[in-house]
């Protein structure tokens, strides 16, 4: 290869690199797309109404997301938040049934979300296994807790202080959105200007040079953990307000929609690569997806497909994303080579 | 026909490493060809290249005057290119006659597999190579010279076999076992196949060799008569440079002062209680066999592993490393061997893999990263080690491997450490870069600095250090001065051992 053809690869390059920076656009875009869709399908789709049903209905999501962004960017994953999220509203309807104030009662279900995490991270940590697996454990224990805990019978709440909690609206948003959009951007500054979100992203590129560098990696995880887990305790506490019962049942496939949105947002699985905007987006994009599609009347067992569908769109993108990473790199790599 | 095998331009890269640099050379058939050069010069890339594991990043290779691309080993194969490995690649569990013929066993018209058919077409092979195996035996029973040969057959057995490559296929044979390959080498060569054979071994090469090629950090140099170039002429060829005015020409002037460190009894899970001390401003190496043990006290130095006995005493103190994080604190930092893996953070930037280990200094009391600060440490780090990036926002695995290093000893440089541990540091970096850490660890010296060196390679460790311990099967063997150092005697240190008085 003589080097004007070089030089010429390295420039179309750079073009194809920029566009990696360029992933929120095309999620914007992508968010138009779905509006421009199902408003022709259903012209009720683009109202005001709707656009903050999307966002409550997101909000649980949003706050699962959070927490997912964080662990996946460290290199691990969670799949036990439906699960965390049922038992956290049942948990809550049962404490306030027995006539527990909710400031206590709220205290007592997010420590359990806490302690949860901490389970996740002891397993990963110190039995050392893959998150996929051992978060698989708690999906199971924790839903099965979820129904011990009220016999299996869904827990209706009577507090009218808590019920006000899901209905109550500050600048005609209601609260659960405002609750979603403060952890995101709270969580979001802290990871991209804080010296724990720097660690985050140093264990995810490397757990063990960042190790060597000093950090401490167990520790990092296991508080990317117990930041999910009470996460969705918040959010499971703010679900359960809105349908005025804890439902065992409640959440399934909760964190599926959660990874889908933060993989959609541009966080890598393959860990160290992403950002809290990409995130906020892909919550946006797979919530208007969802309403849309019930909106448009397609059968709830279709739905199910078309999230897998979604899902694999999302992966794919995460590939096709990487390919084109490494080999931006590559070219970057020549140009090292050649320079030195 | 004379078959031809010829090389235009082959060029590849791998990250921050131009790996093979517009090489191109012809093999003809009936020849032997040797491949010559030092560990990393790009040998085994090319055999990669050639046999379809790996694509050439610029130019092309023909055989017999036709462009060939291969996507895998199993492509090349199918048109008649074969490398033998080190390490084997056949199935243990299958008998000699079908590892030969795996994946094209001879059948009969049901497509119902005929062994006694395949042991036959074995045999005859077998026969060719003079050898006393039976096809039937299974793999697992041979010799690992037999091993070698059953792949070789595997090779043969192909009738359109053309070009066969060995990578090294003597490293675990006997004389005998040599002597055995030697002659179904000559036989190929006589049937007119295009033979490569790769080897450090100067008499083997003397011996089967025709030509020999001989490669350099990445480039092909020049191919010589194997027979009647003198082996000096080769060698020299193949370093192409002269180290020994590097290390004449390194600041020495300096002092060493007070012991800094002190390491008694060392133990972990991996090394048996070494003991040793540190001055100020002294550079101490560590030589040894690859797996003797090195990298491993300084693991457990730091705390990287857990040390099961000893004490450590820094400038006179106990200190106790139970984490590189408490090392780091306590003014004891390590540079890795495996930059890839334990050194850099691929994802981030320059900028933040200098600023990883500074996180404390870096934030304010809620943990906010000032990036100003950030910015002044990354600046400084790429001012005072030279760092070649075209901004501090660049990834650090698009420069070199050389720049990379920088980066790391610049992340550690900036704790302001009392001890710098460099394991392997100039480990598949370009000569150039070679000298700049040279001179960069003197001054680390001068500056006052503990610095203690990891290295293999026997030229670096005695031309830089002050005093060397040699280390063998996970214990020291011995200790030696920089005036009484020499190659024999670190190797034979490190490889007979003698009784350590430590």
């Amino acid at each position: 290869m003589d080097n004007a053809e070089n030089k010429k690869k390295v420039g179309t390059l750079k073009k194809i690199t920029s566009l990696v920076g360029g992933d929120k656009l095309v999620l914007i875009i992508a968010i138009i797309i779905v509006f421009a869709l199902f408003t022709a399908i259903n012209p009720n789709y683009f109202t005001w109404n709707n656009i903050v049903n999307i966002l409550v209905a997101s909000s649980l999501i949003g706050m699962v997301a959070v927490g997912h962004t964080y662990l996946i960017i460290a290199g691990q994953n969670d799949l036990s938040p439906g699960s965390l999220a049922a038992l956290s509203g049942v948990l809550m309807a049962l404490l306030l049934s027995w006539n527990i104030p909710a400031l206590p009662a709220v205290v007592i279900t997010l420590a359990v979300g806490a302690a949860v995490g901490v389970f996740n991270a002891w397993m990963v940590n110190k039995i050392k296994l893959e998150a996929f697996i051992a978060t698989l454990v708690t999906q199971a224990v924790v839903r099965g807790f979820a129904y011990i805990i009220c016999d299996g019978k869904p827990v209706s709440i009577s507090n009218p202080a808590f019920i006000q909690l899901g209905k109550a609206r500050v600048f005609t948003i209601p609260v659960s959105v405002w609750l979603m959009l403060i952890a995101m951007l709270v969580f979001g500054f802290i990871l991209a200007k804080t010296k724990f979100g720097r660690s985050v992203y140093a264990i995810g590129g490397s757990a063990e040079a960042a190790r060597l560098a000093g950090l401490n990696p167990q520790r990092i995880v296991t508080v990317c953990f117990v930041l999910i887990g009470v996460l969705t305790s918040v959010g499971g506490i703010v679900f359960a307000s809105r349908m005025n019962a804890g439902q065992p049942a409640a959440n399934i496939n909760l964190e599926f929609d959660a990874i889908t949105a933060v993989i959609l947002g541009g966080v890598s699985f393959s860990g160290g690569v992403g950002t809290m905007g990409g995130t906020i987006l892909g919550v946006f994009l797979i919530q208007a997806f969802n309403t849309g599609l019930t909106m448009i009347n397609v059968q709830s067992f279709w739905q199910y497909v078309a999230r897998g569908a979604l899902l694999l769109f999302a992966l794919t993108t995460d590939y096709v994303r990487k390919e084109r990473r490494s080999k931006a790199l590559l070219e970057a790599s020549m140009q090292a080579a050649e320079n030195k | 026909m004379e078959s031809v095998l010829e090389f235009q331009e082959i060029t590849k890269y791998f990250p921050g490493v131009k790996a093979l640099d517009k090489i191109s050379f012809k093999a003809y058939g009936g020849e032997v060809l040797a491949f010559l050069g030092e560990n990393g010069a790009g040998k085994s890339t090319l055999l990669k290249v050639l046999n379809g594991d790996y694509r050439p990043d610029g130019g092309k290779y023909l055989l017999d005057g036709q462009e060939k691309k291969f996507h895998t080993p199993h492509e090349a194969i199918e048109e008649g290119i074969s490398v033998i490995y080190q390490e084997r690649q056949i199935l243990m569990e299958l008998s000699v006659a079908e590892n030969i013929y795996l994946g094209r066993m001879p059948t009969n018209k049901l497509g119902v597999i005929s062994i006694g058919r395949a042991n036959k077409m074995a045999q005859k092979i077998i026969d060719d190579f003079g050898l006393s195996i039976s096809p039937s035996t299974k793999v697992k029973d041979l010799s690992i010279a037999y091993q070698q040969m059953v792949e070789i057959m595997k090779a043969y057995s192909r009738e359109n076999l053309k070009v066969i490559c060995f990578d090294e296929p003597t490293a675990s044979l006997s004389d005998a076992e040599i002597d055995a390959l030697f002659m179904i080498i000559e036989k190929l060569k006589a049937q007119g196949k295009i033979i490569i054979y790769v080897s450090h071994r100067m008499n083997e090469i003397h011996r089967i060799a025709d030509k020999v090629a001989i490669f350099k950090d990445g480039t092909y140099v020049d191919t010589m008569d194997a027979k009647t170039t003198d082996e000096q002429v080769m060698i020299k060829k193949m370093v192409g440079r002269d180290l020994g005015d590097i290390y004449e020409k390194l600041d020495r002037d300096k002092e060493i002062g007070d012991v800094l460190l002190e390491v008694k009894d060392l133990s972990s899970d991996y090394v048996r209680k070494v003991s040793f001390s540190l001055r100020k401003g002294e550079i101490l190496g560590f030589s040894g066999l690859v797996g003797a043990g090195r990298t491993e006290v300084m693991r457990a130095l730091i705390g990287a592993d857990p040390m099961r006995t000893g004490e450590i005493f820094l400038e006179g103190k106990k200190i106790v490393n139970k984490s590189p994080r408490q090392a780091m604190e306590n003014g004891i930092v390590m540079v890795p061997e495996d930059r890839k893996q334990q050194g850099i953070i691929a994802n981030l930037s320059v900028s933040g893999n200098i600023n990883i280990s500074l996180l404390n200094r870096n934030a304010n009391g809620l943990g906010i990263i000032s990036s100003d600060k950030e910015e002044q440490e990354a600046e400084k780090g790429i001012r005072d080690f030279r760092i070649k990036t075209p901004s501090k926002d660049k990834k650090i695995v698009e420069l070199s491997g050389g720049n990379q290093q920088k980066c790391i000893v610049a992340r550690w440089l900036a704790t302001d450490p009392k001890v710098l541990i460099l394991d392997e540091p100039t480990k598949g970096i370009d000569v150039g870069a070679k000298s700049e850490f040279y001179n960069m660890i003197c001054q680390f010296a001068k500056q006052g600095l503990g610095v203690i060196l990891i290295s293999s390679e026997l030229p670096e460790v005695i031309g830089l250090s002050d005093r060397i311990i040699v280390m063998k099967s996970l214990q020291m063997s011995g200790e030696v001065m920089r005036e009484e150092a020499s190659e024999d005697k670190l190797l034979s240190l490190g490889m007979i051992g003698e009784e350590t008085n430590g």
